[in-house]
């Protein structure tokens, strides 16, 4: 089977090690081990065959990317490639001498994430004592020609203080500021119960994030994403199953979208077998949701199929225990109650930490 | 942004070597018509002016007056967009 889509980012999982253990990380329940990880050689070819394959961006995450020693090698082969260079990182242990060899390598662009306004309760959230380490690399990233991002990752826990949150993001004055409301896959789905946040806190933080967009136009450009659970139509997950991305994890499996290992009896082919363009083109995991032969009836029928191309696959799956279902986010499911019934619970729960 | 501004890409931004696309953090902007030769003199040196001059110079019989106004309206729409600084 061949596709006319064209793949447009990489995300590149180069490990799953990582210094924190946040509630929310979205990351397989099971990772994957250090030893079995690709090598420096594989991931060379791999952004080799994605630059040809005509996609523009690889974000380099994780895990944490710079627990890979070999990283400066791997911006360098990603940027001779061709591909723009885009980093996800806690920033612990990044000193400015290695934050150097990095930029120095081809780095465009860091995204932090900030867990709270406040040491305790970041530091919570983070499973691990971070805070003031990324506070205090902001300003010497500022030293470097990088384009820089701060994420501030919402939930129940801490939207009440989206305001002086969106202060905090402000003060460190980054190109670009991302307010992401967690999803619920991988470990964050365990903690769901504690994070998901109440129609109350949802509502009260609109008019704050259009507040803020306008007051930064033209200074810092916000992008916000509102919470699926309260949406009455499912986000457009990946631009839409195998039509704009592809994700290869640490040991080469090659997928999709992030979550999708969840999926019943979906097989991943892996980049040490086959070549980055010949999976785009036939891996069946890929094929599996591409386009709407697999919809629903409701689906094939709506307009909005072009829009959400269907919704989120995982999501439904995990939802509904079918893979093929309507996304339940969506008002026409049958099975919309599931999250009418989450919105009006709020139930006290404890953190379940990654051991 | 005025004639005597100098602008310059923001950090992370540049234009793709071949396709006409301005190559942003996590993202592209599509460059139509002209727009991405107005880009490739944004280079932090030259001003608004200057760089009206050299476009005027490439497109021969361009008139001045709208020529300016392209430049001007999409330097302002890429600084809103973050992507462009002066």
């Amino acid at each position: 089977m061949s596709t006319s889509f064209k793949p447009f980012s990489l995300i590149a999982e180069v490990t799953h090690r990582c210094p924190l253990h946040c509630l929310y990380c979205s990351n397989p329940i099971e990772l994957q081990r250090a030893a079995a990880e690709l090598s420096t050689e594989d991931w060379k070819r791999v952004f080799e065959e994605a630059a040809e394959l005509g996609i523009l961006h690889v974000h380099l995450t994780g895990g944490e990317p710079l627990a890979r020693k070999d990283l400066p090698e791997l911006i360098a082969a990603a940027r001779a490639a061709g591909l723009y260079v885009n980093m996800i990182t806690s920033g612990v242990s990044l000193s400015e001498e290695r934050l150097a060899t990095l930029v120095q390598a081809g780095l465009e662009h860091l995204q932090l994430s900030f867990q709270d306004i406040e040491e305790v309760s970041a530091n919570h959230i983070a499973g691990t004592r971070s805070h003031s380490l990324k506070l205090a690399l902001v300003p010497v990233l500022k030293r470097f020609p990088l384009a820089f991002t701060v994420n501030l990752v919402v939930h129940r826990m801490n939207l009440d203080r989206l305001e002086a949150f969106i202060g905090l993001a402000e003060e460190l004055a980054p190109d670009r500021l991302e307010i992401a409301h967690v999803q619920y896959y991988g470990w964050a789905l365990r903690n769901r119960s504690l994070l998901m946040p109440t129609r109350e806190q949802v509502d009260r933080s609109i008019p704050i994030v259009a507040a803020a967009k306008q007051r930064l136009k033209g200074k810092i450009h916000l992008e916000a994403v509102f919470p699926d659970y309260y949406a009455s139509f499912p986000k457009a997950c990946v631009g839409g199953w195998g039509q704009q991305m592809m994700l290869i994890d640490p040991v080469g499996q090659a997928m999709p979208c992030h979550a999708a290992a969840v999926i019943p009896g979906l097989e991943f082919d892996n980049v040490r077998e086959h070549a980055l363009g010949w999976i785009w083109q036939a891996s069946p995991a890929f094929n599996r949701f591409r386009g709407d032969r697999w919809m629903p009836e409701t689906c094939l029928a709506c307009p909005r199929k072009e829009k959400d191309f269907g919704g989120c696959r995982c999501q439904a799956f995990l939802l509904t225990g079918d893979a093929e279902a309507i996304d339940p986010v969506c008002s026409y499911s049958p099975n919309h109650d599931l999250l009418t019934t989450l919105r009006a619970s709020a139930p006290e729960a404890l953190p379940i930490w990654r051991g | 942004m005025d004639l005597q501004s100098i602008p310059r890409l923001a950090p992370g931004c540049r234009l793709h070597p071949s396709e006409p696309v301005l190559l942003v953090p996590e993202g592209t902007l599509n460059l139509a018509g002209p727009a991405r030769d107005i880009l490739g003199h944004v280079d932090g040196k030259l001003s608004v002016a200057a760089i009206v001059e050299r476009l005027l110079a490439e497109y021969s019989g361009a008139p001045k007056d709208e020529m300016t106004q392209d430049v001007v309206d999409l330097l302002n729409r890429m600084e809103q967009r973050g992507v462009v600084r002066s």
